[in-house]
């Protein structure tokens, strides 16, 4: 096992996931069409229609990340990185293999249509804000493909390390030692760190079911009904919880692995902040949302949270900072 | 005295605060982006500056969250007009430490305060006392609410005052445990019941 494998396993993950992705695109944005179709017409036939494509994007979503599991194992099984004995007296172990999580590079966006896939089909009853949901998926489908396909080049960064390491060893360069101290943080703090594989899942999980949250936030706003409220609700309290314990899990994991570098107040730990404290503010308000036009300021937080939330997740790649993939 | 409606003031009080908080958040990521002129910036005394600054900004926001938190729980302790005496008793002692000694001792001891309220409101509520009024019904619930707002002061106290601690991440751990069991309790009271005997 070796890197020839790792490699053979990274252009197989490509062959087979390349069509499951088109599909998924084809299916959601039929998915879009009979979503808006049920919007305009109210006709059930678009509906039913609509619930097949949802019921067999999930589906293709769960099997394309089957597959990517599948890849994770064979990096994990074929990459085995040999520390050299000199920088064995500096650090703890003397190999390392790349558990990498499944929420990585352009991974991260795929999991979180595919949570939101599956969040939807439990709201199947709710034809008005499902068939809402159905467009925003369809959206969500079209920007996993075009800028976050996990199968067209498959973990990039990662591929990169691997690719460079075992350049390295063949050509007995000695910036081996430089490479092998900067892969095993990497693989020590961040791919195999016991954080990595629930701080940012939760919060993936989280922002699924704030998707609802929100849908029903605008219905609440446009239709006037209670109903809307209790929906929202429901699907706020599961988001708010892995919200809250998700975010947390991510201080000692900051201090851990970055010690003394600078990351607070980094514009992502401000954004989940902002978004923290704009969803609290939402969950006190909605506590008086029977009370003369509480409903009214509930729902436009219930909006704001999630354009916050969306703005938090963006933070990422247009500001700079430790979180960041943008630098100055 | 009783102040009409002081319950659903309190929240959006509450809701205020919360919003002002996001703000400062917001200016942070603006200033933030504005400040980072080259990737070594956070090496300069600028970001150091940029940190106290930030934490400046926040600390009022988090002493009048504090407040409010205090106008919340302690009424099941005391009658209003005791408890908002009680609170301005607070906040007025808070602003002259930061005064005299700086903002983080004036935070430092209204955190102590509102850890010593909520523990014993913790305390009195796994008691089931009679001397604490809630809004909320039920056991569990009522169990949700202390144990969030405990761990949640717990985990502010912990950062402003315990930062340096070798208790530190330990103390932030069980912050942790009270805010999770806390948020579970509060919002699935009935479900959890089935698994809570005393109910």
């Amino acid at each position: 096992m070796g890197f020839e494998e790792y490699i053979a396993a990274r252009e197989f993950l490509g062959t087979i996931g390349q069509p499951v992705i088109t599909y998924i695109l084809i299916i959601s944005l039929f998915q879009g069409i009979f979503s808006i179709l049920y919007l305009i017409k109210k006709n059930s036939r678009y509906y039913d229609y609509l619930i097949k494509c949802l019921y067999i994007s999930t589906g293709l979503y769960l099997t394309g990340f089957l597959m990517l599991a599948w890849f994770h194992v064979q990096i994990y099984d074929t990459v085995l990185i040999e520390y050299p004995a000199a920088l064995r007296q500096m650090i703890p172990v003397e190999n390392s293999r790349i558990a990498a999580p499944l929420w990585i590079e352009s991974e991260k966006l795929y999991f979180w249509a595919m949570c939101a896939s599956i969040f939807a089909m439990t709201v199947t009853k709710r034809k008005d804000i499902m068939s809402f949901l159905g467009v925003i998926l369809s959206i969500f489908s079209v920007v996993v493909y075009f800028f976050s396909n996990p199968f067209k080049d498959p973990l990039p960064i990662v591929n990169g390390e691997i690719t460079q390491w075992y350049a390295l060893l063949l050509s007995s360069d000695m910036r081996i030692f430089e490479i092998a101290g900067t892969l095993y943080g990497r693989i020590t703090f961040y791919y195999n760190s016991t954080y990595m594989w629930t701080h940012p899942p939760m919060l993936f999980i989280a922002y699924a079911s704030l998707i609802i949250t929100f849908a029903a936030c605008v219905y609440m706003l446009f239709k006037k009904d209670r109903l809307y409220d209790e929906i929202a609700y429901s699907y706020a309290k599961i988001g708010y919880i892995l919200l809250t314990t998700g975010m947390l899990i991510g201080y000692p994991w900051a201090v851990e692995a970055w010690k003394d570098s600078a990351w607070w107040w980094d514009p992502k730990i401000s954004g989940s902040i902002m978004m923290w404290v704009l969803y609290s503010a939402y969950l006190h308000s909605r506590i008086y949302v029977s009370k003369g036009k509480m409903w009214k300021t509930t729902a436009y937080l219930g909006i704001i949270c999630f354009v916050s939330l969306i703005f938090t997740y963006l933070l990422t790649y247009i500001v700079p900072g430790i979180h960041s993939v943008v630098q100055p | 005295m009783k102040l009409k409606n002081y319950d659903f003031y309190l929240i959006i009080l509450t809701t205020l605060i919360l919003f002002a908080i996001g703000a400062v958040s917001l200016y942070g990521i603006t200033y933030y982006n504005y400040l980072a002129v080259d990737s070594r910036w956070t090496m300069t005394a600028q970001y150091s500056q940029y940190i106290d600054e930030m934490n400046s900004y926040l600390y009022p926001f988090l002493v009048l969250l504090l407040i409010s938190l205090g106008l919340c729980i302690p009424k099941r302790l005391f009658e209003q007009d005791i408890l908002i005496k009680f609170s301005a008793a607070i906040l007025g002692i808070t602003v002259m430490i930061t005064v005299f000694s700086g903002l983080e001792k004036g935070l430092g001891f209204i955190l102590a305060i509102m850890t010593v309220v909520q523990a014993i409101v913790l305390i009195l509520t796994i008691r089931k006392s009679k001397s604490i009024r809630f809004e909320k019904e039920g056991y569990i619930a009522r169990m949700g609410s202390s144990l969030l707002h405990f761990g949640f002061v717990i985990i502010i106290l912990n950062f402003v005052s315990f930062r340096d601690s070798p208790f530190h991440l330990l103390i932030f751990w069980i912050g942790v445990v009270l805010i999770t069991v806390g948020n579970v309790f509060s919002f699935y009271p009935e479900k959890m019941a089935l698994m809570w005997p005393r109910e």
